[in-house]
């Protein structure tokens, strides 16, 4: 199979991996956070891993990668001020704001993107390390579908509907790993750059949305447990790359 | 010679946690957003260093290395969940008499923390120079909000700001006391060094996550102490491949 059709495939079957999570409908009931504390504590620890995978790959370079980072950083900063993404709060999206299902859509949306950039990167420095990203962000992409779920639901949306918003909220999944493939593929000069990219977003996304989220869900050490325990998964997984 | 060097090392760490004694010479108390802040820079720097020490790690073997890292998280479970029940939370306490014990306390909780810090050092220095450089510089400057938490603590209670510093670089003496025999644990038996880099990785990750980021986003937005996480463990990592070459 040509490498982008493959790249296609994977990003999709990531991206379509979140529909279960689309059926999920979650309580708000204080017992039921710590179950969402504990899910975005498994994907900011997923997430972090991803990203130690990248900064461990033959193309990373320190000065570029630094700066393509820092523009990362920038990027999801301003995607969330524009968007006013920062004040909402992730553990209780459904409280009183009729616009919280909306910028939840968006914020979910944001997310899929920049994971796309970084299975499309990673398929551009080998295809099994793209394939193992693809998974892993596969893996993520059920809670934070299961969260998106939990707010449209309560705002009247049906199972079908839901799961039409989980997946047309991750079709840039798909679209942005296949555009970022062609990319390093045309010009093999700007992996350092895409890569340092991938890190810094993914990175600021864990730190700036899913781990205070989960600190708020559920106790500090059943979170760092979670996290830590999912970041060392991933770390000895992608270890098998060269 | 290299035991002196080790030791010299841990202990540079151990006196930079005196430096957090230094803005209480200006001022008589610090922010809490300042240091949210402090920890945030902190808790970037570390994270950016347990990065590092799983690259070096996972050169040396996989399972070697995530089999450290989980005895690492153990131990810093096992010792928080030692001093909680021994000692009562120090912000659950009040009244003039437990400002003693206070003291008494963060004192004895930062102590306890500097052991794997001291076994990180140590350890690192067991993957070469540039490993051991960047983890020194990383413990380093983790230890200054360390310094300034402490010193926060003494100085509520009157004791004079020298006496901050000196017992901020006590908190951090297991440091070069740990990192001596870590080294010559990981050199004298290679198959070790994996093991050792992976404990030193863990307990780094896990004590970031169990208290510092916390305790960081408790003192300011999720925005700001997230963002300023993210571009001290981006600086840390550019800071190790540069010495690294």
């Amino acid at each position: 199979m040509a490498t982008p059709l493959i790249v296609l495939l994977y990003a999709s079957i990531a991206a379509l991996s979140a529909i279960p999570g689309g059926f999920v409908r979650w309580s708000a009931e204080p017992g039921r956070e710590r179950w969402l504390g504990w899910a975005h504590a498994l994907a900011a620890g997923g997430m972090l891993g991803a990203a130690f995978v990248l900064t461990g790959v033959s193309g990373a370079a320190a000065g570029a990668g630094a700066i393509g980072a820092a523009l990362g950083v920038a990027f999801i900063v301003t995607t969330h001020t524009v968007t006013r993404l920062d004040t909402l709060d992730l553990s209780r999206p459904d409280r009183d704001d009729p616009s919280a299902a909306p910028r939840l859509v968006a914020l979910h949306a944001l997310h899929a993107c920049t994971e796309g950039v970084a299975i499309g990167v990673a398929m551009a420095v080998d295809l099994s390390l793209g394939v193992f990203m693809a998974i892993a962000i596969a893996v993520h992409n059920v809670p934070e579908a299961a969260l998106l779920s939990g707010a449209t639901r309560r705002q009247g949306a049906g199972p079908a509907g839901t799961v039409g918003l989980v997946v047309l909220s991750n079709i840039g999944q798909p679209a942005l790993a296949v555009a970022t493939w062609f990319v390093v593929a045309a010009a093999p000069s700007a992996l350092p750059w895409v890569l340092g990219f991938a890190v810094g977003a993914l990175l600021n996304l864990v730190m700036t949305e899913l781990l205070p989220a989960s600190y708020r869900e559920a106790g500090s050490t059943s979170i760092a447990l979670v996290a830590s325990v999912a970041l060392a998964l991933v770390v000895l997984l992608g270890g098998v790359f060269p | 010679m290299d035991v002196i060097l080790v030791f010299t090392y841990g202990l540079i760490t151990a006196l930079a946690t005196g430096l957090g004694a230094l803005p209480f010479l200006l001022v008589r108390t610090v922010s809490g957003r300042m240091v949210g802040r402090l920890n945030a820079v902190a808790a970037g720097l570390m994270l950016g260093a347990s990065f590092g020490l799983l690259a070096e790690g996972t050169r040396f073997g996989g399972w070697q290395t995530f089999s450290g890292g989980i005895l690492g998280v153990l131990f810093i479970l096992v010792t928080n969940r030692y001093l909680r029940e021994h000692h009562a939370h120090p912000g659950s306490s009040t009244g003039k008499e437990d400002g003693l014990r206070r003291m008494v306390l963060i004192v004895t909780v930062m102590t306890v923390h500097s052991l794997a810090e001291g076994v990180a050092i140590g350890a690192s220095f067991g993957g070469g120079m540039a490993l051991a450089t960047f983890i020194t510089v990383a413990i380093a400057v983790h230890n200054i909000p360390e310094g300034v938490a402490i010193s926060a603590v003494l100085r509520a209670n009157g004791v004079s700001v020298p006496r901050c510093a000196g017992w901020s670089v006590v908190s951090s003496l297991p440091q070069p006391v740990m990192a001596v025999p870590a080294f010559l644990f990981v050199e004298a038996f290679a198959p070790a060094l994996p093991y050792g880099i992976g404990f030193a990785a863990g307990a780094m990750v896990f004590m970031v996550l169990l208290e510092i980021l916390p305790e960081a986003y408790g003192k300011g937005s999720a925005r700001e102490i997230g963002t300023i996480t993210t571009l001290s463990m981006i600086a840390m990592m550019l800071f190790q491949k540069m010495v690294a070459g």
